[in-house]
């Protein structure tokens, strides 16, 4: 096998739901009862991309763009309406044993462990259905003990944790079976700060540690930001951005932030650009980004500026922005 | 009184929100006609074998299945979704809420809720009757159509006390979801006249759980062989049901609220 | 497969430890079902009186003797409901067992397995007073007690398949309440949970032994009760690996197309 054949290759995926429409009243129930009246909800729409093994890739979009489902049909949940799909050159619907031994679907907030009994025995039934050698489960175990600091946590029985807990013997539980590819839908949503950050640190360990590729979605800025290089964006079932994160903002943002420290801030400079902020000594303009070196000359040479910085506007605005798009403007 | 106001009130309004959802109606019918049928082949598989159960006839063991339904009917519209809501209340300590309005608070937990597709039950628990009645062919006079209907009355009392005082026990213990499990099962009994029980299991079917009251009795004064001692008998035990319902509530009131801190 | 074996036990044996836990609820759930079959009982235990001593070859003693263990088969035919498909679908409950390596059914199956080792052995104090208190007769034989065990699984099986495909429709529609009742008004009619089979009028045996209900149900009782040849019982352990099959060929077929219809509407 060459060693550069992408781990996951998808191709004009296309997923359509068939919602059924439901009108009030008697008549219109007996009608549903033989023929249901459908509309269709086109989720994902023509998405096309690669995964290189051991890559990071975060997926990001607004609730409803089609990041789980695009999720869901890559583990094999769903069947594509359209287009070709490929995860370790398996055809993920097909749901065949050796496929999903090697994957697994972390979602936030879904619980798989049993709620009555400790977390290390619903480890126990893990390492049953997935047939570990019990050297290995052994192993695995104490390594992600050790790695998500479970050993308090991990012989109580799972009712009786935190929520952060919870989701830590969760995604311990879905690892057990050392997968080689991780579709992490959600994984920090509900968790306070510490614990984000913390699981974040593990991916990271996680995945530098085995090489797993990972597939995440979040709509934390934050997740994707500490974890991934490369970023997918997806809005209304298609892919707006396919690339770094540190193009993201190039792409999307027409703008661009200049920083002035200068004495006197009450100066006008409404000439040079959008003011957006004035504090006592510096004053934060907004300019178009293609006329950046210009204004930033312009500035320097008319006003006493002791300090001057450029900066693009923060990711989560960009972000927030594109998806207050419709889908007509949908690059 | 200030009582018959406020239970039509909620009647209403838990009338008009259910009637809503006319499919539910088609649902019940449905389920009952089901329950009917299976009673009616149990019926008749009894007299494929015998001529009568325990000196009853078939019509009038039809009667004591259409009177079995009808009552059924009254506890599942009325009785037991105040119950299961009462209980719901204080597992969730939701009570609160009915406990600061200026009406009598049994009385509220008594008659917030209605389902009203179950009137489906009451409706053919009183045609089996009638039918019945037709089969019997015997004449009932005003004394002893006036006694059933007291009966009835004294019956569905009883086992709302009954209904009362076991959910009560909610503020004590917890939780009691299975009583209603249970009460089901042990109302099955009510198809049969208990007559036919064994002794203590005929004294428990009386005392402990008033199913002979609520189906049996109203059914020997249909069929002519209401006592006037057990009558009477069903208006002492009614009017004390009654008395002790209502002590037992105030007091797991007086616990409740005493405990909430 | 060794393996298969191994996740069969593993998981009866997690079962077990949670069901364990909740051995207040189970009891409170047993001795509320007691209530049906007493009265069933009594009933008939009177009709027989009243005939002279006994009905269609039951004396009030194997009345009580069928319907006691009528309690054990009972508690052994409660399987997963189909109402339970809804939530199963729609709370991704089934997302979650679809995602694993083993097919939804053997996890279930295994898990209901290891709560019947339960639910026997809590079972052994409530038959032992309900037979204090109604004295029942038994005529059997050691060869009909072992027929009898297996049997008793052989019923859990059947059952588990029927109600299996029955929630499978859920897939389909969710309108489905009209359909689970009526079917399982005919289970209460001729699986010999109403009435011992012997006492329905002979056309009703006679369809009776072409459904499955009689065998999750009648079937072990009866064998139990002694009320079978060797022949005949065999010719019954027979019927239930046939349905046994039966359900499990239609699962198999039926599967992949009502993933998709899952598929379809999302969850």
């Amino acid at each position: 096998m060459r060693a550069s054949s992408p781990v996951i290759s998808i191709a004009q995926l296309q997923k359509t739901f068939y919602v059924p429409e439901r009108e009030a009243g008697l008549r219109a129930a007996t009608r549903n009862l033989f023929r249901r009246q459908n509309r269709e909800v086109k989720a994902v729409d023509d998405i096309t991309f690669e995964v290189a093994p051991g890559e990071m890739v975060g997926f990001l979009g607004p609730n409803g763009a089609g990041k789980t489902t695009t999720l869901k049909m890559l583990s094999g949940l769903l069947y594509p309406t359209g287009g070709e799909i490929s995860v370790l050159s398996y055809i993920p619907s097909r749901r065949q044993r050796d496929f999903l031994r090697q994957i697994t679907l972390v979602m936030g907030q879904r619980n798989q462990l049993a709620w009555d009994i400790p977390a290390l025995d619903s480890f126990e039934l893990n390492r049953a259905v997935y047939q570990i050698p019990r050297p290995d489960f052994d192993q695995t175990v104490a390594e992600l003990i050790e790695l998500l600091d479970l050993e308090a946590i991990v012989r109580k029985p799972v009712r009786n944790l935190s929520l952060g807990e919870r989701m830590k013997v969760e995604i311990a539980g879905s690892l057990l079976h050392r997968p080689q590819v991780l579709f992490l839908d959600e994984p920090t949503i509900g968790l306070d700060v510490t614990m984000q950050r913390r699981i974040r640190n593990f991916i990271a360990e996680y995945n530098h540690r085995h090489g797993a590729t990972v597939l995440l979605t979040s709509h934390y800025m934050a997740d994707v930001v500490a974890l991934c290089r490369r970023v997918i964006v997806i809005h209304h079932g298609k892919i707006l951005y396919d690339g770094e994160l540190s193009g993201l903002v190039d792409k999307f943002s027409a703008l661009k932030t200049i920083v002035l420290t200068v004495p006197d801030s009450s100066i006008d400079l409404s000439m040079f650009g959008e003011v957006t902020s004035r504090e006592p000594s510096r004053v934060t303009l907004r300019v178009p980004r293609a006329d950046t070196s210009r204004v930033t000359a312009q500035v320097l040479a008319s006003l006493p500026v002791s300090d001057l910085t450029v900066e693009d506007p923060p990711i989560e605005e960009v972000i927030e922005h594109v998806f207050a798009q419709g889908p007509e403007q949908a690059a | 009184m200030n009582f018959l106001r406020v239970a039509w009130a909620y009647f209403r309004i838990g009338a008009l929100n259910e009637l809503q959802y006319r499919v539910n109606f088609f649902v019940q019918l449905f389920e009952s006609f089901l329950a009917l049928a299976t009673g009616l082949v149990g019926l008749a598989l009894v007299f494929s074998h015998t001529q009568s159960l325990g000196g009853w006839s078939r019509p009038e063991l039809l009667a004591v299945m259409g009177i079995h339904i009808l009552m059924g009917g009254l506890i599942k519209t009325t009785i037991q979704p105040n119950m299961e809501r009462l209980m719901g209340d204080v597992q969730q300590g939701t009570l609160d809420y009915t406990l600061t309005k200026p009406s009598d608070s049994q009385v509220l937990v008594s008659v917030r809720e209605v389902r009203i597709w179950q009137t489906v039950d009451i409706l053919m628990g009183l045609i089996i009757m009638v039918v019945a009645v037709i089969q019997i062919q015997a004449r009932i006079g005003i004394g002893q159509a006036l006694a059933f209907a007291a009966a009835l009355l004294m019956g569905g009392l009883m086992i709302y006390s009954f209904w009362l005082i076991l959910t009560t026990g909610a503020f004590w213990v917890v939780r009691m979801d299975q009583i209603v499990e249970l009460f089901q099962g042990v109302y099955q009994a009510g198809r049969w006249p208990v007559g036919i029980y064994p002794g203590w299991l005929r004294s428990g079917l009386t005392f402990l759980v008033p199913v002979a009251f609520a189906v049996t009795v109203p059914a020997e004064a249909l069929t002519g062989r209401l006592t006037p001692q057990t009558l009477l008998g069903a208006a002492a035990l009614t009017t004390a049901l009654l008395l002790a319902s209502r002590w037992v509530w105030f007091t797991g009131l007086r616990n409740y609220t005493g405990a909430s801190a | 497969m060794r393996a298969m074996l191994d996740f069969y036990l593993t998981q009866m044996k997690m079962a077990l430890v949670q069901q364990f836990q909740y051995r207040v609820a189970n009891y409170f759930y047993m001795i509320g079902m007691i209530a049906e079959p007493v009265i069933y009982l009594v009933v008939w235990s009177t009709v027989a009186n009243a005939q002279g001593g006994s009905v269609a070859g039951y004396t009030p003693g194997e009345f009580a003797a069928y319907y006691i263990v009528w309690t054990l088969v009972r508690n052994m035919n409660i399987v997963l409901t189909p109402y339970a498909w809804e939530n199963y679908i729609q709370r991704g409950w089934l997302s979650m067992e679809l995602l694993r390596p083993v097919h939804p059914l053997h996890a279930q199956i295994a898990y209901f397995a290891g709560w019947k080792f339960v639910a026997i052995v809590m079972w052994l104090p409530i038959a032992a007073i309900l037979a204090a208190v109604f004295q029942p007769e038994i005529n059997t034989s050691p060869w009909a007690v072992a027929a009898f065990v297996v049997a008793l699984w052989g019923g859990f099986f059947v059952r588990f398949m029927m109600l299996w495909l029955l929630g499978m429709i859920t897939f389909w529609t969710t309108r489905v309440s009209a359909i689970f009742e009526l079917y399982f008004t005919m289970e209460l009619l001729f699986s010999g949970r109403l009435v011992p089979l012997a006492l329905l009028p002979p056309w009703a045996q006679q369809l009776a032994a072409y459904m499955p209900f009689k065998w999750a149900f009648g079937f072990p009782i009866e064998l139990l009760l002694g009320k079978y040849t060797q022949a005949q019982a065999l010719y019954g352990l027979g019927a239930q690996v046939f349905w046994i099959a039966l359900g499990a060929i239609l699962v198999r077929l039926f599967w992949r197309t009502a993933l998709r219809r899952f598929s379809a509407v999302g969850a």
